[in-house]
């Protein structure tokens, strides 16, 4: 029985010995938190952005326009890496006429300078038809196709005249460009997760999500019966 | 047992009829089109433009208390009266609104798109009837506007766009005598 108990009472003492170190060194580093600003230290590793529900970046919509990548994250819209301005309805397509980039949307037209800088949005009550679902360019003039057929107008956008055209180089969405991607992804994820936040987590057992209380509890129980045993065997020498 | 079902019953009804306020407070209340059709009796002027650059657009984030997302505002006007559709975010979405001025005070102030989930009591006539007739007065309004609780934030919006349009009015009748 003295062996069994003092058998149990090594394996028990191995088990919590790695997790008092870790509590142990990961405390310390708490206490010196200011000290080793890891406050101010942050770590955009991807799996631990992932773990803490910091995902990849994914836009609703991709349009190229000359230079610029026009993206929409909800009512969000960015030219580039740059919020733009904002719309409650997706963005349906995009041109470049003269000096302007006009993006289309069921109800209106958004104007941008070259500079990606948003100048008024234009709709029915200016005369820009309704209903639109898509916009191209037409030998170099605007068109928009709604639901009440094509309708083409000047770069001053606020004369259209129903036609029916052939030949409209509509706009298409395409793929966010991977080197924007990463801006973004810096733009949404900010920083990173503070050094200090990852080891707080990994002190309270809270790196793993639900599981860590349970590991908590099973740590406890280890020390307790490590105790048990240890106060056992002290026992069982002196008796 | 019966009583406290026939409670929970009713607390269930109130809170879905309350919700269910607080949803339709949001939409639209009349098109940009539908107002101006209405102010101008039918017979629409064709739309000006103010660019918000230099000076002009220093004050406008005066009066606003930010930069004004755009580079361009859009107006109407005839003769008696200007129109100007403006929008400005309550707490966290825009609100349209529709203001009519006749010689540089407000004839109307109208909510006409609402999408916050609260706040929409400025909409009731009760509330905008306290803007009809007001001035600018260094750049605020030469009235007290009684605020409505809940709705603070949308409250300030409207007085802050109701200030803007004054002043924009001002700005184009000065340039126009220019």
């Amino acid at each position: 029985m003295n062996r069994k108990m003092r058998s149990l009472h090594r394996s028990l003492g191995a088990i919590v010995a790695i997790f008092v170190l870790m509590l142990a060194s990961t405390g310390i580093l708490l206490n010196h938190t200011s000290d080793l600003n890891l406050d101010k230290r942050y770590l955009t590793w991807g799996w631990i952005m992932a773990h803490y529900g910091i995902g990849t970046v994914e836009p609703d919509v991709v349009y190229l326009l000359d230079s610029h990548t026009i993206s929409q994250f909800g009512s969000q819209i960015f030219i580039d890496a740059t919020p733009a301005t904002q719309s409650h309805v997706p963005v349906l397509g995009g041109i470049v006429i003269d000096d302007l980039m006009v993006l289309a949307t069921q109800d209106a037209l958004l104007l941008f300078t070259p500079e990606g800088e948003f100048i008024e949005q234009m709709g029915e009550s200016v005369g820009v038809p309704s209903s639109i679902q898509n916009i191209g360019l037409f030998h170099g003039d605007p068109v928009v196709q709604t639901r009440n057929g094509q309708w083409r107008s000047d770069f001053m956008l606020d004369q259209w005249e129903q036609l029916s055209m052939d030949g409209v180089g509509w706009s298409e969405p395409q793929a966010m460009p991977a080197s924007l991607e990463e801006e973004l992804g810096h733009y949404f994820r900010g920083k990173g997760i503070s050094v200090e936040r990852v080891i707080l987590d990994v002190h309270n057992g809270h790196i793993l999500g639900k599981y860590g209380i349970w590991f908590a509890d099973l740590l406890g129980a280890f020390l307790v019966l490590i105790s048990m045993t240890g106060l056992w065997l002290w026992a069982r020498r002196r008796g | 047992m019966i009583k406290y079902r026939y409670t929970l019953r009713a607390f269930v009804i109130i809170g879905l009829i309350l919700s269910s306020i607080t949803v339709f407070a949001r939409g639209v209340y009349q098109t940009d089109q539908d107002f101006l059709a209405e102010t101008f009796n039918q017979a629409v002027p064709k739309s000006k433009v103010v660019w918000v650059k230099g000076e002009l657009a220093a004050t406008i984030t005066e009066i606003l208390g930010h930069k004004y997302s755009g580079l361009r505002i859009r107006y109407w006007q005839n003769e008696q009266r200007s129109v100007w559709i403006l929008e400005e975010i309550g707490k966290e979405k825009p609100i349209t609104f529709g203001i009519v001025i006749v010689g540089n005070k407000i004839e109307k102030i109208k909510v006409l798109a609402f999408r916050e989930s609260r706040g929409g009591e400025i909409r009731h006539p009760a509330f905008t009837q306290q803007f009809e007739q007001a001035a600018l007065d260094k750049l605020k309004l030469d009235r007290h506007i009684d605020g409505v609780s809940g709705a603070t934030l949308s409250v300030r919006a409207m007085t802050d766009v109701a200030i803007l349009a004054l002043y924009l009015d001002e700005f184009t009748d000065e340039n126009i005598k220019d």
